[in-house]
């Protein structure tokens, strides 16, 4: 399990990087904990590695301007995990214990996870369900797409071989807001055989403002859904579940394998639709966010 | 050494300098610092670190399962998280703090993790307890309100395929609950001997016409964690002792005592580059390196060196010898060596025994090669000849000395375990 031979670089500007990426056969390095596995078993075989973490800019993170929590390419999940700033984005919080392991989050980024897409991964269902801003340079400039379009298959996005991921903003979450999450995995830390994401706004008096669903594992991306309608159906889980089952049947179209067919997966997904939206509606009305 | 992290103002927060490009057959020097000593590799990009952690450096102790990140074997902590060596290239490490289980405690001082992983049975085959051992210390460490409900959550990171986990799980809590506001720092990270070059002798740093210049005194560097081995020999000399000491300060000719000893260059009278080739059955090692005298005492005839050397193979070794000449009755002369031997990489793995006995033996033939040169003024390519057959022979009688001992190690496992 060794990398086949490749060229390393760690410029010190964006544009230097970009410069690096020129030509498309380069890849992106941040954290490397999905792209090394791949070189490792020899699935990919870029010509250069290009490591991003050395640009100053890259390594910020924090408060953004436009009420979001900003997180640059070279910031570790784990610091993103530990920094008290990122409470104002609360599915951070409850998303990163299930992203791999600690000992992978001390290496792994916020956008290298968003970059990477695997289908089951839980930072970029975050990012779909927030409707989270990707920032990506490339040859022809910087440019930022929502999260839902950057995503356009399994370990596919808008990003082309000679752009960069530079940034992620989470939009804060706001009063009103109530937040779920849940995955169910053969072991903690694994990919999700499915997943769900939910963010219910209530108004003051307590009546359904919004509410959006992204499922993950489920199909080639996370799939999000205006799912507003379908609390209107029930507030406890046994009464939202003839609803999710409905959804689960349309949305859940991965393929079966040996950790779970996909009859066994939509209702995974539906159990845990019904349970988060359930819980999520009563955090907002309690104005309590998560707990 | 500051390998304890503070907490939550993680190491995963350090911005690394800027790295020009590396071709992928071409290879960049990375120095870091690992176990609390600087060092120095050479490595292609494509090397990663839980390879130049055993191949490059001798740290064995980090094991490789998977090698590509999923069975946390080859957990160590870089700048003081848990990190998988086998997802990190070398090349990605460079000013970082690498710790791996050599460095969390050594068999005479083990850490509070070491301790209760015996106590505990937390381990059988062995294979996963690095891993294990490096990822409970970063929990332990770093996110020490971690509850004892999390544990086995927060601890599946690393992969145990025969303890079943309880043992491992009983042995991290037992820690936690012993130190709540986080464990005590690694304890075996004094400076110590690498394979690796330290950082000094990097080419570069000085012009290509000096890089034969004396070498810095900061080369010759002892480590000071325990030796691998202590030998003490006392010989009987039949010359006088103002003989045995001439024969000791002059370099060129107390080197060629030494079986197999070669001294290649002298810079001047204290510094010296030397090769040394030692001979056990069928292995061959061939040490390049540097002596200096540190002290030099004519009236008690006292003569202290540094010495180390590096064998192609990826082993060193180095020694703090003390060799002092005393006169006796009968006009001749006693000469005790004293040296306390480090060894690290290959050659470390034959154990303190084999080596203990090996360089005792070598001391004893060196003595007889001093007694002769003191009563010649040379050393005969006879006696040469004759001493490397007795090197032979030590290595023969140590090989069999570990045997027998490995022999009385299995009976008594035999017994205890009948018992």
């Amino acid at each position: 399990m060794k990398a086949a031979p490749f060229a390393y670089v760690r410029p010190p500007t964006l544009d230097d990087v970009l410069a690096e990426l020129g030509g498309g056969d380069g890849k992106v390095l941040a954290g490397g904990q999905s792209l090394v596995p791949v070189l490792a078993m020899r699935l990919g075989r870029p010509a250069t590695l290009v490591d991003v973490t050395a640009v100053p800019e890259l390594t910020e993170y924090g408060p953004d301007a436009r009420s979001g929590y900003r997180v640059a390419a070279a910031v570790r999940q784990r610091v993103v995990e530990h920094d008290p700033a990122a409470r104002d984005v609360p599915l951070i919080a409850m998303a990163m214990p299930f992203v791999g392991h600690r000992e992978l989050r001390s290496r792994g980024t916020v956008c290298g996870s968003l970059a990477h897409a695997d289908p089951a991964a839980e930072l970029p269902a975050v990012a779909c369900c927030l409707d989270a801003q990707v920032e990506v340079s490339g040859p022809g400039g910087a440019r930022t797409v929502p999260a839902k379009e950057f995503v356009t298959g399994a370990m596919t996005t808008a990003a082309g071989p000679e752009d960069v991921v530079t940034a992620v903003t989470f939009p804060a979450a706001r009063p009103g807001d109530g937040f779920g999450f849940a995955e169910i995995a053969r072991r903690h830390g694994d990919f999700a055989l499915a997943g769900v994401v939910c963010r219910v706004q209530v108004a003051d008096s307590g009546a359904v403002r919004s509410a959006v669903l992204t499922g993950f594992g489920i199909s080639d991306r996370a799939v999000t859904r205006d799912v507003t309608a379908l609390l209107a159906t029930g507030e406890s889980e046994e009464d939202l579940r003839p609803a999710t089952t409905e959804l689960a049947a349309a949305l859940v179209d991965t393929g079966g394998d040996t950790h779970g067919s996909t009859g066994y997966r939509r209702r995974l997904f539906a159990v845990l639709a019904a349970r988060e939206l359930s819980r999520a509606l009563r955090r907002a009305r309690e104005g309590r966010t998560t707990a | 050494m500051t390998a304890a992290p503070e907490r939550h103002d993680t190491g995963s927060r350090r911005v690394p300098a800027p790295v020009a490009r590396v071709a992928a057959h071409e290879t960049a020097e990375v120095t870091f610092v690992v176990n609390g000593t600087e060092t120095t590799v050479e490595v292609p990009p494509r090397a990663h670190l839980g390879d130049v952690l055993r191949e490059r450096l001798g740290l064995t102790g980090t094991h490789l399962g998977c090698e590509h990140g999923v069975c946390g074997m080859c957990t160590v902590l870089l700048d003081g998280e848990a990190a998988r060596a086998c997802l990190l290239f070398a090349v990605q490490c460079e000013g970082a703090e690498i710790v791996t289980v050599e460095g969390l405690g050594s068999p005479d001082d083990q850490h509070p993790l070491q301790q209760a992983f015996s106590a505990h049975h937390a381990l059988q085959c062995g294979f996963c307890t690095p891993g294990m051992l490096m990822s409970s210390y970063d929990l332990l460490a770093n996110e020490p309100e971690t509850a004892e409900e999390d544990l086995p959550e927060a601890m599946s990171g690393v992969l145990c395929r025969c303890t079943g986990y309880r043992g491992i799980l009983a042995a991290v809590s037992d820690v936690a609950g012993t130190y709540p506001d986080g464990v005590p720092e690694p304890r075996g990270c004094a400076p110590r001997m690498l394979v690796g070059r330290s950082a000094a002798s990097r080419p570069g740093d000085a012009p290509e016409d000096t890089a034969a210049a004396a070498p810095q005194l900061s080369e010759v560097r002892l480590p000071s964690g325990p030796p691998s081995a202590v030998v003490d020999v006392t010989s009987q000399l039949t010359s006088p002792v103002d003989r045995v000491w001439a024969v000791l300060t002059d370099f060129d000719l107390l080197a060629r005592c030494l079986p197999g000893a070669q001294l290649v260059e002298s810079y001047d009278e204290d510094r010296h580059r030397g090769r040394a080739t030692v001979a056990l059955g069928p292995v061959k090692l061939s040490f390049e390196g540097l002596a200096q005298v540190v002290e030099r005492d004519p009236d008690t005839h006292r003569l202290r060196f540094h010495g180390q050397g590096k064998d192609t193979g990826g082993s060193a070794t180095s020694a703090d010898v003390v060799l002092a000449a005393t006169p006796t009755a009968d006009g001749g002369t006693e000469l005790t060596a004293h040296a306390d031997v480090h060894l690290s990489g290959r050659v470390a793995q034959f154990g303190r025994a084999l080596a203990g006995d090996v360089s005792r033996r070598l001391f004893e033939q060196f003595a007889a090669g001093v007694d002769e040169a003191a009563e010649t003024g040379s050393v005969s390519e006879v006696s040469l000849a004759r001493r490397l057959r007795l090197a032979a022979g030590a290595a023969r009688d140590a090989a069999v000395g570990a045997l027998r001992r490995t022999a009385h190690r299995v009976r008594d496992r035999i017994r205890h375990g009948n018992a």
